[in-house]
């Protein structure tokens, strides 16, 4: 499939000792230069990467698409230290979409420093800069390189950052390009790409924690909100019959879809949908037209109350939004965990919940809560 | 101020990185990728965190955060709610200030208007310690600038 193509790509890359070369040119006096060998030893892999991704991303989702992989102007400002802040904030009210400002501790003598700053490929940069340049009162225009960044450089760098996890005893999260430290333990392998989900965040933890203590064997279970997939394929390894994960991201169920084949995991035990979200944010919108041109699976969701098991690790909106068609699908006296929520709005779940829920019980990691409860035996 | 022993353990700054997201709506995407990927930080961790802070503000009011990336590949972040201006444009219904502040006034507000802004910036991480008499002239002197006229009743 393309989209492995393009992972295996990375990797290739990565392995290369390019993200070596990247680490050791950060002085800025030597950015320039850096820039140039980025540009020279970089020919073919734009090349060979481009194809599979637009041939991928577009079939996936076409908008999702042009947002995500258009690429971006880069532009490097070289100012004043004592103004640099004020620059920034102006470039923002210009047009920037980001500024960055590096620290660095070598650049003591000169009072010169370099903001980094993106612009989407449309803007205007140079009336940008002058018109920043004016209102924080420059004389004169500050110096500044454009270049455009490619996504994959981005991509690839997130990606590198990933180490195998320990997330309880025996239970190992591992990116696809490590070796798991323990053979022996269940090791759950992963590539994350854009959808949420390495094992490293405390919300994805205490699900993982919650699921080890629900999941006796053979269940039925639903990921609300699968993401990478990383807690239905856990599920699956910790015995259950079946697990359905659902996203209304079309890049969480093909990177779902990735995962569960890293895991050898048969199609059948593990089935992931698209689902159109209707509710609020306009992007949704993006994706209901988006389905009519995916190849991804649509169900309208008709399963109600046959799931033994039910998580959903998204954010407080949602979870507020769509507590009735989320307890709707498991059966009564089920466990539900919800989580992505943050401590200080636990009130507010339980609040929406209790009339659902029996027995509901929260444990916290960090500033991060999750909330487990059963389903009524009355009622719906 | 901080404490001695927050200075002696203060991780070494990489960069400080700022920008505009819409609440609730922070994906790795630009502007957040590409910004945050540079410094290797943890994308998606952000983007969480960054989503359920932003939950109680209304979708997509752009928010601009502050980014601290460490040398370690550790961040912090502190959100600050939206700019007085945006505030203004949506309270009087524009979408850009006068294009000659002073002479020409684009619109006017009530002073309940500038009093329910200031109301949502004291809960601004500077503002908190400021009166809100104080900062409702402030608000007012941003309306000038933009060419917004404050009388004290709309009829």
């Amino acid at each position: 499939m393309a989209l492995s193509h393009f992972f295996k790509h990375l990797s290739f890359a990565s392995s290369n000792g390019f993200c070596t070369l990247s680490r050791s040119f950060i002085h800025p006096s030597l950015t320039s230069l850096f820039k140039n060998i980025n540009g020279k030893t970089q020919p073919s892999i734009p090349t060979k990467i481009s194809h599979p991704l637009s041939h991928c991303y577009t079939s996936a989702s076409e908008p999702a698409s042009s947002t995500l992989l258009s690429p971006y102007l880069s532009v490097r400002i070289q100012c004043r230290k004592d103004i640099a802040d004020m620059f920034s904030e102006a470039l923002m009210c210009f047009g920037a979409t980001s500024t960055t400002v590096d620290e660095d501790d070598n650049c003591d003598t000169s009072n010169e420093i370099c903001i980094e700053s993106i612009f989407p490929e449309s803007e205007d940069v140079d009336v940008c800069i002058s018109q920043a340049a004016d209102s924080v009162g420059l004389k004169e225009k500050p110096s500044y390189e454009v270049e455009t960044g490619e996504h994959y450089d981005w991509i690839k760098k997130t990606q590198e950052s990933f180490d195998p996890v320990e997330v309880s005893e025996g239970l190992w999260i591992v990116p696809e390009w490590k070796t798991p430290p323990d053979a022996e333990a269940t090791n759950i392998i992963l590539n994350p790409g854009l959808a949420f989900g390495t094992g490293e965040h405390p919300t994805t933890r205490l699900c993982l924690l919650l699921l080890r203590r629900l999941i006796k064997g053979g269940e039925y279970f639903l990921d609300y909100g699968t993401g990478s997939g990383i807690l239905a394929i856990a599920v699956l390894k910790f015995g259950a019959s079946l697990s359905v994960g659902i996203d209304i991201d079309p890049l969480a169920i093909t990177s779902a879809r990735h995962n569960a084949a890293l895991n050898d995991i048969d199609p059948e035990k593990l089935q992931l949908r698209l689902v159109s979200g209707n509710t609020s944010s306009p992007s949704i919108d993006e994706h209901k037209d988006v389905r009519k041109q995916t190849s991804c699976e649509m169900v309208v969701e008709s399963e109600h109350a046959r799931y033994d098991v039910i998580v959903a690790n998204i954010l407080l909106n949602p979870l507020l939004e769509l507590a009735d068609d989320i307890v709707s699908h498991a059966k009564p006296g089920a466990p539900i965990g919800l989580s992505g929520i943050l401590s200080e709005q636990i009130p507010c779940i339980i609040n929406r919940y209790s009339p659902l829920l029996d027995n509901i019980s929260v444990t916290e990691m960090d500033d991060w809560a999750c909330l487990s409860g059963t389903k009524k035996l009355t009622g719906n | 101020m901080s404490t001695l022993k927050e200075i002696l353990t203060r991780r070494p700054v990489a960069a400080t990185i700022r920008l505009t997201v819409p609440a609730g709506g922070a994906r790795p995407a630009p502007p957040v990728g590409p910004a945050l990927g540079q410094y290797r930080l943890n994308l998606m961790a952000f983007c969480k965190d960054f989503n359920a802070r932003t939950q109680k503000y209304k979708p997509d009011t752009p928010m601009s955060v502050t980014i601290t990336a460490f040398k370690d590949n550790t961040f912090e972040f502190t959100v600050k709610s939206p700019s007085v201006t945006w505030y203004l444009k949506k309270a009087a219904g524009i979408e850009s200030g006068s294009s000659r502040p002073g002479h020409v006034i684009a619109t006017t507000l009530s002073v309940r208007h500038i009093y329910e802004i200031a109301k949502i910036k004291q809960s601004d991480p500077y503002c908190q310690y400021m009166s809100l008499e104080s900062i409702s002239k402030s608000i007012i002197g941003t309306a000038n600038t933009m060419g917004i006229k404050v009388v004290k009743d709309l009829d």
